[in-house]
């Protein structure tokens, strides 16, 4: 009863309750699609990380993680490498052999991480191969082949067969050095390996340091809901470190901390200026009917039906508009999850941070009821001031204001 | 047993600051069945007298009892209740609830009360068919005249078969065709429904037509003659 009144007085006031539904579709709408856009963002980010940089795990000698260095190697790498090409759960993995050094060009000279690796296992852990923007993949050039990033080609101010210098430290401290000729250069979708790293052959490199043996490998799984599992059977035949990639780079999870936080900021914001202006509104529908509340209050309606009307009156309307906020919001998506929302625009400033250009807006399912649950629970508070004025008419009002 | 028992009631309003003497040791007594009309000049306390039977307005001094209950001993919530189940109010600007439609508005009491939808439509039924509103019941108050409105308004108050009717002015806003053809109707209510009616009024055509007349100056009973 009082909520077929609620809901016809709903109606008395159209514009201003369209400016109320309204305004809760815009604000639900809005926040889904930002929480969309944060999660492709995230998304984006890990995954171009673990494809392109980190592969799922990696496996070093403890003593690498406090300074990493040529003579911190993998101690059991036979074992490792049995266990991996055993697993159905390995999609691939890369040995390397890193060591810091320095890179010459005729120009000039950069402090680099020269990687030595098995090309074809690379190609396949990483992508570096696809990744090339001229040049090619350890195939054309014989002697001492190289890859660099476009960034360090740059700096360089060398070209495809240019000619460089890699001048290192062996263990013995001898400083060493060997020409190599740049066969490719690639432009990598993680910005730490644009930044910093040269690829090279495995057995060049070993040969150059003297030093046969791994600093690193990296393991790309066929799910990474395997990467518990795979983690603990690698522990298992050796006593090196494996670290998933959460575990080796912490920018992971802070991002999604910081994601999380930020969706809650904004949605506080967001239902805030919801609030306002519900109580706003409400205040306004209840004060204009100052004299109809006394009466009903006169004939014989307690206070708690009037609290409750005036409740019901608000939460309905959030019970409309939430949600078509949530409808437009999941068609949003829906077209952006298939078309993309391309953001070329700012490319350059994107890749710095290891994103896309295009994103993929995509958003979990349990979000569309929490955000309904959170607008309902704005509406009743947005309803309980007005609603606690509306009981605080006397009803001789209705008497006396003729 | 009396259906309103007043015993030296009096109203003062701002008793702090300005005082007010707006009723002055009033007594009476209203029995079942009275067409009653409560007179006066513009300020002698009609509608304050009318707002404390009511139970809208709380007594200074003397008490009031309705139906052999003191209604100043009843808390809001008892007193919302006792007004809902046995005082019917009709205002002097009808008052009714625009957003529902005028069978909608008489079942409204009936409503809080929780009656039976059943029950409810045929009263409500039967009493826009006595009042002559019957092919109107479904248009909202905007839709309707004045009297129309007024007339909706005694069948919401007479609904639930309350002990009495209260009418502050019920007829102030009304032409004079109107006021007359609402008294007729209120008039046949009393007799029909055994209603108990008590209004006040100025309107000379609407004394000629009470049974009992309370005439009030400055707060106090000046005559009291029943016809
Ligand atoms: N809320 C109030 N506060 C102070 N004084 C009041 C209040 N209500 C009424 N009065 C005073 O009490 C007296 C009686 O008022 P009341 O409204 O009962 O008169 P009335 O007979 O109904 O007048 P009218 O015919 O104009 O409606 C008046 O002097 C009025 O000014
Ligand atoms: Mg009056």
């Amino acid at each position: 009863m009082i909520l077929s009144l609620a809901w016809k007085n709903i109606w008395r006031s159209k514009k201003r309750s369209f400016v109320v539904i309204g305004a809760i579709i815009v604000g639900v709408w809005a926040l889904v699609f930002m929480f969309a856009f944060y999660n492709s963002f995230i998304e984006a980010f890990s995954r171009n990380g673990v494809n392109h940089d980190y592969s799922h795990i990696q496996i070093h000698n403890p003593d690498y993680l406090i300074e990493p260095g040529l003579e911190f190697r993998l101690s059991e790498v036979e074992a490792l490498e049995q266990s991996l090409n055993g697993s159905q759960s390995v999609k691939s993995w890369s040995g390397r052999q890193i060591v810091n050094g320095m890179l010459a060009s005729p120009k000039t000279s950069l402090g680099v991480q020269i990687y030595g690796v098995v090309p074809d296992a690379e190609a396949q852990t990483t992508g570096l191969e696809s990744q090339l923007l001229d040049g090619t993949y350890f195939s054309a050039i014989k002697r001492n082949p190289i890859l660099i990033s476009e960034k360090l080609a740059d700096k360089l101010k060398v070209k495809v067969r240019s000619k460089v210098v890699i001048t290192l430290q062996k263990l013995d401290r001898e400083i060493t050095a060997a020409s190599f000729r740049v066969e490719g250069i690639f432009k990598s979708k993680s910005p730490r390996i644009n930044e910093s790293a040269a690829y090279v052959r495995l057995s060049d490199l070993q040969s150059l340091t003297a030093v046969t043996g791994l600093n690193e490998m990296a393991v790309y799984l066929n799910d990474s809901e395997l990467i518990l599992p795979v983690k603990d059977s690698l522990s298992a035949v050796t006593n090196d470190l494996v670290r998933t990639y959460r575990e080796i780079a912490p920018e992971f999870d802070m991002m999604e901390q910081q994601s999380a936080m930020t969706k809650q900021i904004v949605t506080v914001i967001i239902m805030l200026a919801l609030l306002f202006g519900i109580v706003n509104t409400m205040l306004m529908a209840v004060l204009e009917r100052t004299k109809e509340i006394g009466m009903l209050r006169s004939i014989g309606m307690h206070k708690k039906s009037v609290f409750r009307m005036i409740i019901l009156e608000t939460c309905l309307m959030s019970l409309i508009a939430g949600p078509l906020g949530l409808f437009f919001g999941y068609l949003t998506n829906m077209w952006l999850e298939t078309n993309g929302m391309d953001l070329s625009a700012y490319a350059t400033a994107l890749e710095e941070y290891g994103m896309d250009a295009i994103f993929y807006p995509s958003i979990e399912n349990v979000t569309y009821p929490i955000l309904m649950m959170v607008v309902i629970f704005t509406a009743f508070l947005g309803a309980v001031y007005p609603a606690i004025k509306a009981i605080k008419l006397d009803p001789l009002e209705a008497i006396r204001k003729l | 047993m009396s259906v309103i028992e007043a015993k030296s009631v009096s109203k003062i309003y701002n008793p702090d600051t300005i005082p007010v003497h707006a009723i002055n040791d009033v007594s009476l007594t209203i029995e079942e069945g009275e067409f009653t009309a409560i007179v006066g000049p513009s300020g002698c306390g009609k509608t304050t007298l009318l707002n404390m039977i009511g139970g809208l307005d709380s007594v200074s001094e003397g008490h009031i009892s309705v139906s052999g209950v003191n209604i100043a001993d009843l808390n809001e919530a008892a007193l919302t209740d006792f007004r809902l189940k046995n005082i019917g109010f009709v205002f002097q600007s009808y008052n009714l609830i625009p957003v529902l439609t005028a069978k909608e508005n008489v079942e409204f009491v009936m409503l809080l009360q929780q009656s039976h939808q059943s029950a409810m439509d045929e009263r409500a039924d039967e009493l826009l068919t006595k009042m002559g509103i019957k092919e109107v019941s479904q248009r909202r108050p905007a839709e309707l005249s004045g009297g129309q409105q007024q007339r909706v308004a005694v069948a919401r108050a007479l609904a639930s078969k309350p002990k009495f009717i209260l009418a502050d002015e019920p007829t102030a806003n009304l032409d004079s065709h109107s006021t007359e053809s609402l008294l007729d109707i209120m008039a046949k209510m009393n007799e029909e429904e055994k209603a108990t009616f008590i209004f006040s009024t100025h309107d000379q055509r609407v004394i000629d037509k009470a049974r009992r007349i309370i005439t009030l100056e400055d707060g106090r009973i000046v005559s009291d003659e029943k016809k």
